[in-house]
C-alpha cells in the first residue's frame, strides 16, 4: 500500500466550507459501499488537494461543489481507461463503469485500486468489462394486430345511442331522470 | 388453420386436446338440460302461486327477474354436483388433461421455450420478486428449467417503485446468478394496461418462445406444475390455452381466510363441473395458465369496443374475449383440475374486494358487446352470459327484493292448496338448490379426507364450514346492494380507474374507509326495515335476514377485515397453511427475513427508491444503464432543470408523480442529479436530501439488498 502522503493547504475558502467539503466527500465515498477506511482516507484528501486547486481558480463555487467535481474527473477518468474500447458517451460511461464495478464485486474485492489508474489489476478492469448486463434477451419483433370483431347490427345502433348520449351529457341525466321519476310515479300510483 | 407450433411433438394429431364434439354435445345436453329443467321447474312453482288471483304487472316483473336468477342457481348447483361425482367416480374423466401424460414423459427433457411472464403495476416489490425467486429456485429443482426465461412487464408509474423494481432485479438475478434468465422491462407508456403490456411483450419477443406462462403479481406456482403445463402443450397441440386452478394463500384476514378456505374446500369440485361441461371451451382467468404464443399472437390481439368506456373502449376483462378468441381460430381452451402448485393471494378486506369487484363488473358488463358478435363458438356467448350474470344477477336479486316487498304491501290472499303446495315445494326446492352442494361437498370432506386426512381437522372442516356459511349469509346482501350499484354506475357511464390492488392489510382497520363506504348500506337497511314494519310484519320477518346484515354492513366489514380470523382455534385451515408446499414456504420464509431490516424514517421510507437513484452512485448507474436511449425528450430542457432545481432545494414532496416519472426517464437529469445533490452545500437542501445524505448510508450494507432477502446461492 502506498504511502499517505498529502500536502493539504488550500489557499481559498473557510475552513468550516473545507470541513463540509470533507464529511460530504466521506460520505461519498462511502455510499460506493468502500469500507476500507484507508483507502477511503487516501481518496478523500486526494480529491480534497485536487479541489483546493480548483477552487483557488474559481472560489465562486463552494469546495463541496470543488470536491464531488474533482471525484467525478477522477471516477471518469479511471473508467475511460476500463473502457478505452468501448464507445460509450459521458453518461454511459458513467453510468456503466460504476454498475460493472458493483456487478464485478469491486468494492469487497479490490477497494484498493478503485480511481487507481496506475495500479489497475488486470482481473478487476476485465471483471468491470464483462459485468455489462441488459435487462432484455434482443428482440424478435412479431406483429400483433387486432383483427375487427363483426359486432352485428344490435351493436351499431347501442353505439349510436351511446354515442349522442355521451355527447350530450344533459341528454343522458335527463334520460335518466325519466326512467326514475316513471317508476317511482308508477310504483306512487300503485300504492295511492 | 395456420400449424401450431406445438406440433413438432411425434406422432400427435393435431387437434390432440380438444374434446371429441359427441363428448363435448353430450355432456352440455345432459347439463343444460337439468339446469334448464330446473329453472322451468322453477318458473313454474313461481308462476302456480303468483297467478293465484291473476298476474298483475309486478308479478309478471317478479316472474322475468326470477328466471334468471334460478337458472344462475342451477348452474351452481349442477355444476358442483356433477363436480363431486366426478371426482369419486371409479374410472377417471376421460378428458382429464392429467391422463395425456404418461410416465415416458415425464422422463423427457423440455425442449419447448417458454416465458414466464409476470405483468406489475406499482405491486409490493418484496413480495414480487420474492414470488419470483420462490418460482425459480421451484424450477430449477425440477432440472428442466433450462428453456424457461422470466419477465417482469413492469407498468408501474411512481418513481420510487419504478427503481426498487430495478434494484430488486438487478440484486435477484445476481444472487440467484440468473443473467439472462430473468428480465425485467418498463414501459414508458402503458397502453391498454395490463393486456398492453402482455401484447408489447408478445410484439417485442413473442417469436423467441413457443409458449408463454401469465402469473399476476401475487401468484405463485410451483415449478412441477410448470413443467407439467408444457408438457401437457406439448402432448396436445389442439390446445391454445391451459388455464390452472389458482388457490389462494397467505390471507391473514378474517374475510382472506374464510374465502381461501371456501376456495380450498368448494373450489376443486366446481372445477370439476365446469372442465365437464365447458369441455374445450374453458375461460381463461388472466393468470396462473400458460398460452401457445403463435396463435395468441396471430388470433388473440384485443380491438377496441364502440363508444366510449365504462361500456365500451378498451377491453378491461380481457381474458375471457381472448379465451373465446382462441376458440375461433380452432385451438381449445381447457381448464386443468389442480389442487397445488398454483396459488394467489386475494383481497384482505372487504372494501378491497369491492374495489377489485368493480374493475371485474364494468369489465364483464362491456361483453354485452360480444355476445351478439359473430363467429363465436356458442359456449363462448355462454361464457361472456355467464360473466355479465354474475353481476347482473344483483341488481335483478335488488329488483326481486323490490317488488316482493311491494307484493306484500298490496297482499292478495293465497287459500288454493295448489298454490299453496307450489310455494312450499319453491321454498324447499331453493333450500336445496343453495345447500345441498356445499352440503354434499362437506360430507365428501368427512368422509374422503381429500384435504385433511386426520380425523380432528376433518371435523375442524366440518365446523369451519358452517361458520362460512354465516360470513357468506351476512356478506351476501352486502355484495348484492354495491354489485347492483356497479352495474347502474356502468351502464350510466361512471368509468373505474386503474388502481393497484392491495394485497395485504397495512397497519389496523382504517375506520373512517369502513364508515364512508357502508354507512349507505345500512341506512338503506335501516329504511327497509321500517317500510316493512309499515308494510307487512310477516314480510318482516320474511325478509329480516337480508335487511339485519345490510344494517350491521359497518360491524360486519369491521369483524371480516380484522386480523382475528379464527386461527388460533383452528378454523379456516386450508392444506397450504397446515403443510405449507416448498414454493410457498420458500417464499414466507424470505418475506420474514427482509421485515427484519433497517427501517429509515418514514419519509425516506416512502421515497426510498428516489433517494437510492439520487444518491446512490451504484443505483444510478443501473437506472441510467437501463433507460432507453432517445435523441429527443417528451418534454422541454428548461422544465427538466426547473423541476430537478425544485427536487433539491424542497424535496420530493413537493413534485407531482408525473414530474417525478419525467425525471427519471432522461438519462441526462438522473446522471446530473445525482452529482448536483452531492454537490450542494448544507444550506441549498431539503432538509429530506439533508437528512437522506446523513442517512443513507447506514440503511443497508448494499444497496440492492434493501427490498429482497440475502439469499446467495453457493
Amino acid at each position: 500500500m502506498e504511502a499517505v502522503n498529502i500536502q493539504f493547504a488550500p489557499a481559498t475558502g473557510t475552513e468550516e466550507a473545507w470541513n463540509e467539503a470533507y464529511a460530504r466527500l466521506a460520505d461519498y465515498f462511502r455510499s460506493y459501499q468502500l469500507h476500507n477506511r484507508i483507502r477511503r482516507t487516501q481518496l478523500i484528501l486526494e480529491t480534497l488537494r485536487k479541489a483546493a486547486e480548483a477552487h483557488a481558480k474559481d472560489p465562486t463555487r463552494t469546495p463541496t461543489a470543488h470536491a464531488i467535481e474533482q471525484a467525478r474527473l477522477m471516477l471518469r477518468e479511471w473508467l475511460g481507461t476500463i473502457y478505452s474500447d468501448l464507445n460509450l458517451s459521458e453518461a454511459q460511461l458513467e453510468a456503466t463503469g460504476r454498475l460493472g464495478f458493483h456487478l464485478a464485486g469491486g468494492p469487497a474485492r479490490w477497494p484498493q485500486f478503485f480511481l487507481d489508474e496506475k495500479n489497475m489489476p488486470d482481473d478487476m478492469a476485465e471483471a468491470m468489462r464483462s459485468a455489462l448486463r441488459t435487462s432484455g434477451p434482443g428482440m424478435q419483433v412479431s406483429k400483433m394486430t387486432p383483427r375487427d370483431i363483426d359486432l352485428g347490427l344490435i351493436p351499431d345502433v347501442a353505439e349510436d345511442t351511446f354515442g349522442r348520449l355521451g355527447r350530450h351529457p344533459i341528454l343522458r341525466y335527463s334520460v335518466l331522470f325519466v326512467i326514475v321519476f316513471s317508476v317511482l310515479g308508477y310504483l306512487y300510483s300503485l300504492f295511492a | 388453420m395456420s400449424a401450431p407450433i406445438g406440433s413438432q411433438t411425434a406422432n400427435i394429431a393435431m387437434t390432440a386436446g380438444m374434446p371429441p364434439k359427441r363428448i363435448s354435445r353430450t355432456r352440455r345436453a345432459t347439463f343444460f338440460s337439468l339446469v334448464g329443467l330446473g329453472t322451468i321447474v322453477g318458473a313454474w312453482l313461481s308462476f302456480i302461486f303468483l297467478s293465484e288471483n291473476g298476474m298483475r304487472i309486478a308479478e309478471w316483473a317478479l316472474l322475468l327477474v326470477f328466471i334468471p336468477l334460478y337458472y344462475q342457481l342451477n348452474v351452481g348447483f349442477w355444476t358442483a354436483l356433477f363436480g363431486v361425482w366426478l371426482m369419486n367416480r371409479p374410472k377417471p374423466d376421460p378428458l382429464n388433461l392429467w391422463l395425456t401424460l404418461n410416465a415416458e414423459d415425464y422422463e423427457q427433457p423440455i425442449t419447448a421455450s417458454t416465458a414466464i411472464v409476470m405483468p406489475v403495476f406499482n405491486e409490493d416489490v418484496t413480495r414480487v420478486f420474492e414470488g419470483l425467486r420462490s418460482i425459480y429456485l421451484s424450477l430449477e429443482a425440477t432440472g428442466q428449467s433450462k428453456n424457461f426465461d422470466f419477465f417482469i412487464l413492469s407498468d408501474s408509474d411512481k418513481a420510487s417503485q419504478w427503481i426498487e423494481e430495478e434494484t430488486a432485479w438487478l440484486e435477484l438475478c445476481r444472487q440467484l446468478n440468473a443473467f439472462g434468465r430473468i428480465f425485467y422491462r418498463k414501459r414508458r407508456k402503458q397502453i391498454n394496461r395490463k393486456s398492453g403490456n402482455v401484447s408489447d411483450f408478445c410484439r417485442r419477443w413473442g417469436r423467441r418462445y413457443r409458449y408463454m406462462v401469465v402469473l399476476d403479481a401475487d401468484s405463485l406456482m410451483s415449478g412441477a406444475l410448470l413443467t407439467s403445463m408444457v408438457r401437457i402443450m406439448e402432448k396436445n397441440p389442439g390446445i391454445g390455452i391451459v388455464q390452472t386452478f389458482p388457490k389462494q394463500i397467505a390471507a391473514d384476514t378474517l374475510l382472506g381466510r374464510v374465502m381461501q378456505f371456501a376456495q380450498a374446500l368448494y373450489g376443486p369440485p366446481f372445477m370439476a363441473g365446469l372442465d365437464y361441461w365447458q369441455c374445450g371451451e374453458a375461460n381463461f382467468w388472466g393468470h396462473n395458465a400458460i398460452l401457445r404464443l403463435a396463435p395468441f399472437i396471430e388470433h388473440c390481439a384485443l380491438p377496441p369496443l364502440p363508444a366510449n368506456a365504462p361500456f365500451g373502449g378498451h377491453i378491461l376483462s380481457h381474458d375471457f374475449v381472448e379465451a373465446a378468441l382462441m376458440r375461433k381460430a380452432g385451438y381449445a381452451v381447457r381448464l386443468l383440475p389442480t389442487t397445488r402448485g398454483s396459488y394467489e393471494e386475494g383481497p384482505p378486506t372487504l372494501v378491497d374486494m369491492l374495489k377489485r369487484d368493480r374493475r371485474w363488473c364494468q369489465g364483464n358488463i362491456q361483453h354485452l358487446w360480444l355476445v351478439f358478435a359473430k363467429g363465436w363458438h356458442p359456449m363462448s356467448r355462454v361464457n361472456f352470459l355467464h360473466g355479465i350474470l354474475s353481476y347482473v344477477s344483483s341488481l335483478l336479486w335488488f329488483f326481486f327484493l323490490v317488488l316482493a316487498t311491494y307484493l306484500a304491501a298490496t297482499p292478495t290472499a293465497h287459500q288454493q292448496p295448489q298454490a299453496i303446495l307450489a310455494e312450499q315445494i319453491l321454498l324447499g326446492l331453493t333450500a336445496m338448490l343453495i345447500f345441498l352442494p356445499k352440503t354434499v361437498i362437506l360430507l365428501d370432506e368427512v368422509i374422503t379426507g381429500r384435504l385433511f386426512k386426520p380425523l380432528k381437522l376433518r371435523l375442524l372442516t366440518f365446523v369451519s364450514s358452517l361458520l362460512d356459511t354465516v360470513v357468506f349469509t351476512l356478506m351476501a346482501p352486502v355484495l348484492m346492494i354495491f354489485h347492483s350499484r356497479f352495474v347502474i354506475y356502468t351502464l350510466i357511464g361512471r368509468s373505474v380507474n386503474w388502481v393497484t390492488q392491495r394485497r395485504k392489510i397495512d397497519g389496523g382497520l382504517n375506520w373512517s374507509e369502513i364508515l364512508f363506504t357502508f354507512a349507505s348500506v345500512t341506512l338503506l337497511g335501516l329504511a327497509w326495515a321500517a317500510l316493512g314494519w309499515f308494510v307487512s310484519r310477516e314480510f318482516l320477518i320474511w325478509i329480516s335476514p337480508i335487511l339485519f346484515s345490510l344494517v350491521v354492513s359497518i360491524l360486519v366489514a369491521a369483524l371480516v377485515s380484522g386480523a382475528r380470523s379464527g386461527r388460533r382455534l383452528g378454523f379456516f385451515l386450508t392444506p397450504e397453511e397446515y403443510d405449507p408446499p416448498t414454493v410457498l414456504k420458500t417464499m414466507q420464509q424470505n418475506l420474514e427475513e427482509i421485515k427484519d431490516r433497517v427501517q429509515l424514517p418514514p419519509e425516506l421510507e416512502r421515497h426510498y427508491g428516489l433517494m437510492q437513484v439520487c444518491l446512490d452512485p451504484y443505483v444510478n448507474g443501473l437506472h441510467v444503464s437501463l433507460l432507453r436511449r432517445r435523441r429527443t425528450i417528451d418534454v422541454s430542457r428548461s422544465y427538466l432543470d426547473e423541476i430537478g432545481h425544485r427536487l433539491i432545494t424542497q424535496g420530493p414532496q413537493t413534485l407531482s408523480a408525473q414530474e417525478l416519472k419525467a425525471l427519471m426517464h432522461d438519462t441526462d437529469t438522473v446522471t446530473n442529479l445525482h452529482y448536483r445533490l452531492w454537490s450542494a452545500a448544507d444550506h441549498e437542501l431539503a432538509a429530506f436530501w439533508s437528512i437522506a445524505i446523513r442517512q443513507y448510508n447506514l440503511a443497508s450494507t448494499s444497496p440492492f439488498a434493501h427490498t429482497l432477502a440475502k439469499q446467495e446461492l453457493e
